[in-house]
């Protein structure tokens, strides 16, 4: 069961990850498309932080981290989910809604232009 | 890591990613992305991941949830149909998306096991860090270790981001002379100025403790999941439930464009300001150890907990700042007049 | 200690499923906003509560922080959820949502 779970996890994001290219590709509003943007970002994370889990492993915040007497203590590294994705993906999450900041101020300005946000009636007004 | 979790919410978040892309209603489609945020957070609380799923349900499930809602109400609320005969985009849509996931199918035979210890990515440099934060730290949150102290220009470039969009959706959107504008079309809104004393009483009574609960979370991010980023989007949201619950000359009457923009630079200002003073004393950019020697009563090891510190403070002045920047552009057309 | 805990958590797990049941099946918007801010709240309120008794199972200050965390949220929790249900349903009944009429017999649908 563990094998069938296993393959299961990683199927599950590249399929997250197609739904976002597909939302990104083929819609036609705007706001569509944004969204699938945020689909595909959250399914990168997602695929990262998996790389980061260990079977019976906690949480990476170090045990009994308080006192003074705690830089003796021996810590094991396997204890511990991996830390190092998690700061990646902090980064890509506070980028990613900057991102959707300036993808949605520019949808907005657009519409303003255009007073549409259909992508064909905007390829007509374009031509 | 249960399995069982993991199956379900995995499933659930599958059919939420679609609801999102199908619906017709916007509105509809914003608060199921609300909902699908919330389920990943959840997955990646049950895989060990508490800072990440902490910052996405205040970011992604908080304040991405607001943007979009702010938009669907500044523009149309549903999706229009497509003229008809225009099936080329989906079709090569489907095809490129088809293609692409068989490739990444086939490489997936080769990805490490799930859950494995001795997978590369948890064997080479991050079992120094986990093993040595706190001996060369006194931090013992290793993510907050990580992202403060080891790989501290990242966080420094990435506040320089956040300060960035923050400034371009204010280039973008903000009309301040009249003759800039252009004929706008009339937002659709459902009631203008609508009071209502239960939501107004309850938010004014919650927001201060929101605040407070933000600066415990930025200072409480060492020993626990935390830090500047939760913080400063807490902070940031404390202000949106004011301009969504009252009205938005409330917001920019107590926050005005210019304590906001000062207060995105000062945050970023902090950052490296942290960094050039350890220049400046003799030692590494942002080589906090050397501070011991400004700060009363530390030694080196405390002088890198308390160069953390300040730098997240930094982070959560940036952050707070330019999410309420982003809301403030995004709710009133740029005009910062009237909001939702 | 153990019955009471398990007792309070599958009270809020029920009162979830018959919350959602609600949602689904009620006839109107008002009474699905009815079932949906009750239940939630409530259930939410009695998980917590077995949560809370679940980490007093070892008594020392810690333990005791953390229930005080989890009876803190469920404050929160009591003061939100219920707030914004009536958000809700005044949104809809200032968008003119009509309420529900039970059909009589021998009128047109």
């Amino acid at each position: 069961m563990e094998a069938i779970v296993a393959e299961y996890n990683y199927w599950i994001y590249i399929l997250l990850m197609m739904i976002g290219l597909y939302a990104m590709l083929a819609k036609n509003n705007l706001i569509k498309k944004v969204i699938g943007m945020s689909i595909f970002q959250t399914a990168i994370i997602l695929f990262y932080v998996s790389i980061s889990a260990k079977r019976e492993a906690t949480i990476p915040i170090i045990a009994h981290g308080h006192g003074h007497d705690t830089a003796h203590a021996v810590v094991e590294a396997a204890q511990y989910a991996n830390p190092l994705p998690h700061v990646l993906m902090l980064t890509a999450i506070v980028v990613s809604v900057g991102t959707l900041g300036v993808a949605l101020a520019i949808c907005l300005a657009i519409h303003r232009r255009y007073n549409t946000l259909e992508e064909d009636e905007i390829q007509e007004q374009l031509q | 890591m249960i399995w069982q979790i993991d199956l379900s919410v995995l499933t659930l978040v599958v059919l939420c990613a679609f609801a999102t892309i199908m619906v017709k209603d916007l509105l509809s489609a914003a608060i199921i992305f609300g909902a699908y945020s919330f389920l990943m957070c959840l997955l990646w609380t049950e895989m060990g991941a508490v800072d990440v799923a902490f910052t996405e349900a205040s970011v992604g499930a908080g304040v991405s949830t607001i943007l979009f809602i702010a938009i669907t109400f500044q523009t149309s609320r549903t999706v229009k149909k497509r003229k008809k005969g225009r099936y080329a985009a989906k079709i090569l849509g489907l095809l490129a998306a088809v293609i692409m996931g068989l490739v990444l199918l086939a490489a997936e035979a080769h990805f490490p096991g799930f859950g494995d210890p001795g997978s590369p990515a948890s064997l080479h440099l991050s079992p120094y860090y986990i093993t040595h934060t706190l001996a060369d730290t006194a931090v013992p949150n290793a993510v907050t270790s990580v992202l403060a102290d080891y790989r501290g220009f990242d966080t420094m470039f990435e506040t320089a981001v956040i300060f960035t969009a923050g400034l371009a959706v204010i280039a973008i959107l903000r009309r301040v002379k009249q003759a800039d504008r252009c004929e706008l079309p009339e937002p659709v809104t459902i009631s203008e100025g609508y009071e209502d004393t239960i939501i107004r009483f309850v938010s004014r009574q919650l927001v201060p403790f929101m605040q407070l609960f933000a600066l415990y979370v930025v200072a409480h991010g060492h020993h626990s999941p935390g830090g500047g980023f939760q913080g400063g989007v807490i902070l940031g949201a404390s202000f949106i439930l004011l301009a969504i619950s009252y009205d938005l000359n409330l917001v920019t009457s107590r926050m005005s464009e210019k304590t906001n923009i000062m207060l995105g630079n000062i945050g970023v200002l902090i950052y490296a300001g942290i960094g050039v003073i350890a220049l400046l004393l003799g030692a590494n950019f942002l080589d906090y150890s050397i501070l011991h020697k400004i700060l009363p009563a530390t030694g080196p090891v405390m002088a890198r907990s308390h160069g953390m510190l300040g730098i997240e403070i930094g982070v959560a002045i940036a952050v707070m700042a330019i999410v309420i920047a982003i809301y403030l552009n995004l709710s009133s057309h740029g005009k910062l007049d009237k909001g939702l | 200690m153990n019955i009471l805990i398990i007792v309070l958590v599958v009270a809020g797990l029920f009162l979830f499923f018959a919350t959602t049941v609600g949602i689904l099946r009620f006839p109107d918007f008002y009474s699905r906003m009815h079932a949906a801010g009750k239940g939630d709240t409530l259930s939410s309120l009695l998980m917590l509560g077995g949560l809370v008794l679940y980490e007093l199972h070892e008594f020392n200050l810690a333990t005791i922080l953390v229930g005080a965390k989890i009876m803190l949220i469920a404050v929160f929790i009591f003061m939100a959820s219920p707030t914004a249900t009536h958000a809700i349903t005044d949104a809809g009944f200032e968008s003119g949502v009509k309420p529900w009429q039970k059909e009589k017999p021998g009128e047109e649908g």
